[in-house]
């Protein structure tokens, strides 16, 4: 569904992606793993039109999207939920699901998507009158990927959707990021809690200095020495498991 | 001299007939603030060039005056997006999207300024011209006659805030408007075509001010040199009332017009230009973000 192609990028004449290449099948969810300040966002700016290609190509669902505008290619079926968390906090929790439907123009389905994302996350229904910049910050990640989805996406790039949540509710919206999955949409999930990452998806890439280091199934991930030592070894949790194992 | 509530009463009708005008003046500066992160120092300029307009309309044309209104909205909505698109872009795309303005901007601004104003001055001269438009006899409520341009002003002014607002409300497009002021980036992988917008809201925030232009016309006279003073005063009506709030904007206005309205009438009539700035300054050590100022990042 979205193939990327030794894609160089970066901004202005700052080059951060050297060479990036991605592949994302139809239906599947797919991690990008890595840590501060490597390169994620970057490159899902790119692909959404944001930053200029430097070199290289993407593809998404037959199109080529190297010279599109990001309006375009939120056209094209392919929709970017960023890492910033940032509703429009001046609008009510509805409007700003409205603004995601903006591409549409099947009122009827618009409406069916409507009722589909509050069955998702409940609690955006309960608020919905509510302006969004009243929110918390587990529901405002609920409100930024509703908003997603009601552009009625083929594929949802998430950055980050964990960062600074409580455990609990990042269980939560990973469970709904399943649940979206299940529906038909592709994601390509950015994330740099690896173990919840790898949990969901079926293949992962690890970004480091803007090239990928290393690529697999996320069970051969999860086991791979360097990854454990890179990203897994060091958190507390991991060493008192296995220190009680 | 013995108070007299009639006469009170006429002051306020008049302050605030006066004062919707500033207010949709002030609503386009804060438009614009919203949407290009700018604050247009030419817009007093678009106002003078909509009252030349309406006047070339229905004077010279003889275009009915309601007509002309339209017209002149018309005519400056497509000037302003060309001075958006041709001189505008450039600066406000430069240092990061639309979010850095900088200096630059500012003196843009005053330079447009300066060069509508000498642009103005070749085709029309520096004479006042006087907009006269028969609208027939004062209106008389209880002791009071008010002229109908005045009552023509509060009503057409009301009407274009009033759907101007359900428009931004109640309409995808006013809703994408809203989203552009307020994130462009985010708007911008909504999938709306941002710079597009940016020209609309653009386009708006101008023929609000021709509107403004063609309602004083009639009850002072249209000259080059009208849109300094407007400028002042629409921007102390949007400062009163929170910059980049709209209602703010409307509501700033309004108390701007009944302020200097008493202060003419009460305190002294020679100094009626200086009552806003007093307003302002008020308002400004009492509450800084101005009286339905959001918080800075929260706009429109
Ligand atoms: N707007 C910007 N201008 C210049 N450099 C940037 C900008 N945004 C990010 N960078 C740099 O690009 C690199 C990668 O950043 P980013 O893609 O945001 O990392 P992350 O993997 O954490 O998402 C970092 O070194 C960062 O400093
Ligand atoms: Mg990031």
């Amino acid at each position: 569904m979205l193939e990327i192609k030794n894609v160089h990028a970066g901004y202005g004449k700052l080059k951060i992606l050297r060479g990036i290449n991605l592949s994302v099948p139809k239906g599947k969810i797919i991690a990008l793993l890595g840590g501060n300040g490597t390169g994620k966002s970057t490159l899902l700016k790119t692909i959404s039109g944001l930053l200029p290609l430097m070199e290289g190509s993407i593809e998404f669902d037959g199109q080529i999207l190297d010279k599109k505008k990001p309006h375009e290619i939120v056209k094209a079926g392919l929709v970017q939920v960023t890492q910033s968390k940032e509703s429009y906090p001046a609008m009510t929790v509805e409007e700003n699901l409205m603004v995601g439907s903006y591409v549409r123009n099947d009122r009827h389905g618009v409406q069916q998507d409507l009722e589909k994302i509050y069955e998702f996350f409940p609690i955006l229904k309960t608020r919905r009158k509510t302006l969004s910049g009243t929110l918390s910050g587990g529901e405002v990640q609920m409100l930024v990927i509703g908003r997603g989805l009601m552009a009625n996406p083929k594929m949802l790039m998430l950055d980050e959707p964990s960062a600074a949540l409580a455990p609990k509710v990042v269980l939560e919206i990973f469970s709904n990021i399943y649940k979206i999955s299940q529906t038909g949409v592709t994601i390509l999930i950015v994330e740099q809690n690896v173990r919840m990452a790898l949990l969901l998806a079926e293949y992962g890439y690890i970004i480091r200095d803007g090239v990928i280091m290393l690529e697999g199934k996320s069970d051969n991930l999860i086991h791979d020495s360097s990854v454990r030592e890179s990203f897994l070894g060091g958190t507390v949790a991991d060493t008192s498991r296995e220190l009680s194992a | 001299m013995e108070f007299d509530f009639n006469s009170l009463f006429a002051f306020i009708i008049f302050g605030v007939t006066i004062g919707v005008v500033y207010g949709m003046v002030a609503l386009g500066i804060s438009l614009i603030y919203s949407g290009l992160d700018i604050v247009h120092f030419a817009h007093g300029e678009i106002y003078m060039f909509g009252a030349f307009f309406g006047l070339v309309l229905a004077k010279d044309m003889s275009i009915p005056y309601p007509a002309a209104l339209i017209g002149a909205m018309i005519l400056a909505g497509l000037m302003g997006m060309l001075i958006e698109r041709v001189f505008y872009r450039r600066l406000t795309r430069s240092g990061g999207g639309y979010t850095v303005a900088g200096m630059g901007m500012i003196i843009c601004g005053f330079g447009m300024s300066v060069a509508l104003m000498n642009v103005a001055f070749l085709i029309w001269g520096a004479d006042a011209e006087p907009f006269s438009i028969d609208l027939g006899m004062p209106l008389q409520i209880a002791d009071i006659y008010i002229p109908q341009s005045y009552l023509l002003t509060a009503v057409v002014s009301f009407a274009l805030m009033g759907l101007l607002h359900f428009f931004l409300k109640y309409t995808k497009i006013g809703l994408a408007v809203r989203a552009v002021a307020q994130n462009k980036d985010i708007a911008y992988l909504m999938g709306i075509n941002v710079p597009v917008f940016i020209s609309l809201i653009f386009g708006l925030a101008c023929a609000l001010a021709a509107a403004a232009g063609v309602l004083i016309g009639p009850m002072q006279s249209v000259q080059v040199e009208m849109g300094y003073l407007m400028l002042m005063k629409a921007f102390a009506a949007a400062v009163v009332g929170g910059f980049g709030s709209l209602p703010g904007a409307l509501l700033g206005g309004i108390l701007v017009g009944i302020f200097e309205n008493l202060g003419a009438a009460y305190i002294s009539p020679s100094h009626k230009d200086i009552y806003a700035f007093l307003l302002l300054i008020l308002v400004l050590m009492i509450r800084p973000s101005g009286l339905f100022g959001i918080e800075a990042k929260v706009k429109a």
